[in-house]
């Protein structure tokens, strides 16, 4: 019991940093009802330029977040005018593809930047866990978990007290009736893109900092994970990204610790079938009206 | 006064709107009827900038107005109540009568606030509804909806597009009595409608438009109803009549 119970401590503080990342491609499938995939290599971009001011110019941990975050969210754009802006509206297919093209693009300019495989990544803290009665909790995952909840603090004010916020709910509801009201749908998309990136930075960073070292293979490994919470808490449903990412954290913390490690992911992607298969809009996901859907086509 | 000059707009290669000419006096009704499928949908979108017109001007009180962006036809006064009236249902009903006043949220918080209390004295029930999600409105209350979401842009000519489209007739009956009110108290109104003869009741002028063009232009009355109504609906299907009817 105590095992599972620290399984579980253990799985929600991973599983924060993937809520993050769900929150990053819900917010964007929300604006754009189109598949971001290369939003965790924008991500990865974004640290490999930190990690190169940490490996070549000694830099503070502080420089290489701000490196870290500002590179995510220069990438984020960079595909956002590529992929989302200059290819139209209707083209949802053509889109996801050419995300999927420049993924390969940024993986290849990080090998460019840096050219061998694993590089190391400044730590967080060098604490020791803290011990609470039976249990550990580490000190890197505490704070991912803090920053994990103030950002969705930050992103619940932005979404649902400012402008800006109303003017991403309305395009993400229908993107026409937004028109009608006097919004410039692009440029809520760029920004929304801006926002979405800088959480991805912020996130990226943490999580590396718990690992320690970072490799090209980040993209992959956010895209996956981000995209498995999102579909299981339920496409563009921002509670249901948080409740996705907690529950894949958790997931895998038990199968790692009952089954082992060949078996973590692998329980992560048959938990994914079983809920698709249950509920294909996700656990909190609801299915788009039709009305909705010819919004969407006619803009 | 809105003109609507010649304007031209093609979905493609094909001509939806072959030159329509119109105008919208200020302080009036003016309603423009047609069976589905005239243009009169792509009018609105036109006018509103979704849609970019080929040639032709579109004029708001001596402003020209043509392909300019949505936003920019939204500042300068024209707002739109669209056909199917598309309320964000995910969003409250106070959220989306803030959306309605998008372009001034933020810079006049008094104003906007003034423009809710006047929305909700108009439209009482979203007062008792402000907190509920607007998809679990009723199809006549989301109309209100729609109607107040536009008008929280303070515009100086409303379009509505077929604002009784699937509500029932003694909803209908309310919403043009709204209609009327509205125009009471100093609304411009342009109303684009299939329903001929309730519209007829409330215009002050009306055109018939058939296959993208205008084939009428007066006053009710000037037509006899039972027409207006048949080419409302169906369209004059004169034989032989020449640039009308089955012309490919």
């Amino acid at each position: 019991m105590t095992d599972f119970i620290q399984n579980c401590i253990d799985g929600v503080m991973i599983g924060s940093s993937y809520a993050l990342l769900a929150i990053g491609f819900t917010i964007i499938f929300g604006v754009l009802r189109r598949l971001n995939l290369a939003y965790g290599p924008s991500i990865m971009l974004g640290a490999f330029v930190g990690t190169l001011l940490y490996v070549q110019f000694q830099a503070q941990i502080f420089t290489v977040a701000i490196a870290t975050v500002i590179a995510a969210v220069l990438a984020g754009m960079y595909v956002e005018r590529l992929c989302f802006w200059a290819i139209r509206r209707g083209a949802a297919v053509a889109s996801m593809v050419s995300s999927f093209a420049i993924w390969m693009q940024l993986e290849e300019v990080a090998t460019v930047i840096l050219p061998e495989r694993t590089y190391p990544f400044p730590a967080l803290t060098e604490k020791a866990p803290i011990e609470i009665g039976p249990f550990f909790l580490r000190s890197e995952h505490l704070t991912m978990f803090v920053v994990a909840v103030v950002l969705v603090a930050v992103v619940h004010t932005v979404l649902y007290r400012t402008r800006f916020g109303l003017s991403v709910r309305a395009v993400s509801e229908n993107p026409l009736a937004a028109r009608f009201m006097g919004i410039n749908v692009d440029t809520v998309m760029f920004w929304a893109f801006a926002l979405v990136s800088a959480i991805g930075g912020v996130t990226g960073f943490l999580i590396l900092a718990t690992d320690q070292q970072v490799t090209p293979y980040f993209g992959l490994w956010a895209t996956f994970k981000g995209l498995i919470a999102m579909m299981l808490g339920g496409m563009g449903s921002l509670p249901g990204a948080i409740l996705g990412g907690l529950l894949l954290g958790v997931v895998e913390a038990q199968s790692l610790w009952y089954l082992g490690n060949d078996y973590k992911d692998l329980s992560a992607y048959f938990l994914l079938f079983l809920i698709l298969i249950i509920r294909p809009g996700g656990i909190l996901g609801h299915a788009l009206s039709e009305r909705e859907r010819a919004a969407f086509r006619r803009v | 006064m809105l003109t609507v000059d010649n304007v031209v707009t093609s979905y493609g290669m094909i001509k939806a709107l072959k030159g329509v000419s119109l105008t919208a006096e200020s302080g009036k009704i003016t309603c423009l009827l047609g069976p589905n499928g005239a243009g009169k949908t792509t009018l609105m979108y036109t006018i509103a900038g979704i849609l970019k017109a080929q040639s032709g001007t579109i004029t708001l009180d001596s402003t020209d107005l043509t392909r300019h962006s949505p936003v920019k036809i939204v500042e300068h006064g024209i707002s739109l109540v669209p056909e199917n009236r598309l309320v964000f249902s995910r969003m409250t009903v106070r959220d989306n009568l803030e959306t309605g006043a998008y372009l001034r949220v933020g810079k006049n918080k008094k104003g906007i606030a003034d423009d809710l209390e006047r929305t909700f004295a108009r439209f009482p029930q979203l007062r008792e509804r402000s907190d509920q999600l607007a998809g679990t409105l009723s199809g006549g209350e989301q109309q209100m909806l729609a109607i107040g979401r536009a008008l929280m842009a303070r515009p100086r000519i409303l379009l509505m597009d077929e604002p009784s489209l699937g509500l029932a007739p003694l909803i209908v009956k309310e919403i043009f009595r709204i209609v009327e009110e509205l125009n009471q108290a100093g609304v411009t109104i342009f109303l684009v409608e299939q329903n001929a003869r309730m519209a007829l009741r409330v215009a002050h002028h009306f055109y018939l438009l058939e296959q993208g063009r205008i084939t009428f232009s007066g006053s009710p009355g000037e037509l006899e109803e039972e027409e207006v109504i048949h080419r409302a609906y169906l369209g004059s299907q004169r034989k032989g009549a020449p640039g009308e009817g089955r012309r490919r």
